[in-house]
């Protein structure tokens, strides 16, 4: 298992002088190139306000419910979603052209970026379904032999190392995530566990859980 | 020459297999393959710990599984018994549809396996596990300490290096659960020996056998 791996060792942007930067930048402008140095942090801050704004919002705290909020999600989940994302592993037509603007080196600032905004959760739109989500949350199925989403997401979806934070996302890609990895359209997840565990759970049970995650404020 | 070759080979393949038409199914606590790698290595507690992580969702944070008996208590269990059920359960010796997908060899390699049981055999022991009625307790004693004792001990305490699990303070629905599984062939990986000697039980008397284990406390290490 991975789960000790750290993400924060990636390039240490601050070792490129400003003077390399200032070069670099030069050639570009001379050959007319996109070419560029590494991506600072000033420019994940860049990249998110022009590329990952119209989605995700600048902040990261997507105000559009079939867009996830990427804001506080754990640094290597970020980095790896990105990564699957430009290799194929991970699917969709949507953020396919996205990343093929972003470039390789990117990516760990990008991540750095996001992952250090805070989460804001939104109000359930069915409260009735909120307790059975805790439920869920909490114990599982133990008639599916679902397990707890606790066990890896951890209390109030907060999210550790691989498992990425839950808490406060939208509901609506809550439950199209599940129903994807349930069906096996998503199939990036660490040794199949999403893909084990959507399929024990029901529509009723999706449902339910994504109420109550939606709500759940980490702060 | 070729020939020559050949006769050699078959006398020297011969006594193999010989011992091959001669042996029987392997024994219940027959230990090789990856059970061999997992029971001969050093497990780490820390590495076991993060392992362990994705098993919480049904045996708990702390290991102590579910009073309603649906997912044992690991908690403080032999570091063998766990490698062998593990083991058991991811090659199909142990029928668990529920716990299999989770352990493939794509997700935990033996040496996971051999971590997540140091760790689990060291944690301290929940006593407030699911108990029984209490109606069966003094007849459950009667039946254990004539049948039981030889192999998981006077206290339930179990016996590691012989396979046999710690079976005091486990959950009483989780040990009836179990207890019907061997009796009917059911959990497939049992000590024949066991199955034997629980055949003839009827239901009560193995709800009084349950009923009496758990409310043994857990055993002094």
């Amino acid at each position: 298992m991975n789960s000790q791996r750290n993400a924060r060792g990636c390039p240490n942007l601050r070792d490129y002088g400003l003077r390399s930067r200032k070069l670099v930048a030069c050639a570009a402008v001379v050959l007319g190139f996109g070419v560029t140095g590494p991506a600072s942090a000033e420019d994940a801050k860049t990249i998110a306000a022009t590329v990952c704004v119209a989605c995700h919002s600048t902040d990261g705290n997507s105000v559009i419910p079939m867009f996830p909020k990427i804001a506080g999600l754990q640094e290597e989940y970020i980095v790896k979603q990105l990564r699957d994302f430009m290799s194929g592993r991970r699917k969709s037509d949507v953020m396919a052209p996205v990343v093929a603007q972003l470039k390789p080196e990117d990516v760990a600032p990008l991540a750095a970026y996001f992952s250090a905004q805070a989460r804001t959760p939104s109000a359930p739109e069915d409260k009735k379904a909120v307790s059975l989500g805790k439920l869920i949350f909490y114990d599982g199925n133990e008639e599916s032999g679902l397990p707890a989403c606790v066990g890896c997401h951890q209390p109030l979806g907060v999210g550790h190392t691989i498992y990425p934070r839950i808490g406060g996302q939208h509901a609506q890609y809550v439950v199209q995530q599940l129903k994807n990895f349930a069906a096996g359209d998503r199939a990036n997840d660490a040794n199949r566990f999403m893909r084990v565990t959507a399929k024990r759970l029901s529509e009723e049970e999706m449902h339910a859980v994504a109420q109550y995650l939606v709500g759940l404020d980490a702060k | 020459m070729n020939k020559f070759l050949t006769t050699i080979l078959v006398a020297a393949l011969w006594p193999l297999a010989a011992v091959a038409q001669t042996s029987t199914a392997p024994a219940w606590n027959e230990i090789k393959g990856e059970q061999l790698i997992a029971l001969q290595t050093k497990g780490d507690a820390a590495r076991g710990e993060a392992a362990f992580e994705p098993c919480q969702g049904c045996h708990r944070k702390d290991a102590s599984g579910r009073t309603s008996g649906a997912y044992p208590r690991l908690s403080g269990q032999h570091v063998q018994v766990i490698i062998k059920q593990v083991t058991d359960i991811r090659a199909g010796r142990r029928y668990n549809p529920k716990m299999e997908p989770y352990i493939g060899d794509h997700a935990l390699t033996p040496y996971d396996i051999a971590d997540i049981a140091v760790y689990l055999q060291a944690l301290p022991i929940a006593s407030d596990n699911g108990k029984g009625p209490g109606t069966g307790v003094a007849a459950g004693k009667k039946i254990y300490e004539n049948d039981c004792t030889d192999c998981h001990g006077n206290k339930g305490e179990g016996d590691g290096p012989k396979f046999y699990p710690m079976v005091a303070a486990q959950h009483y629905r989780y040990l009836l659960r179990e207890l019907k599984f061997i009796r009917d062939g059911d959990r497939r990986n049992a000590n024949p020996d066991m199955v034997k000697r629980i055949k003839a039980y009827t239901d009560d008397d193995l709800d009084a056998i349950a009923d009496y284990m758990a409310q043994l406390p857990p055993a002094k290490k």
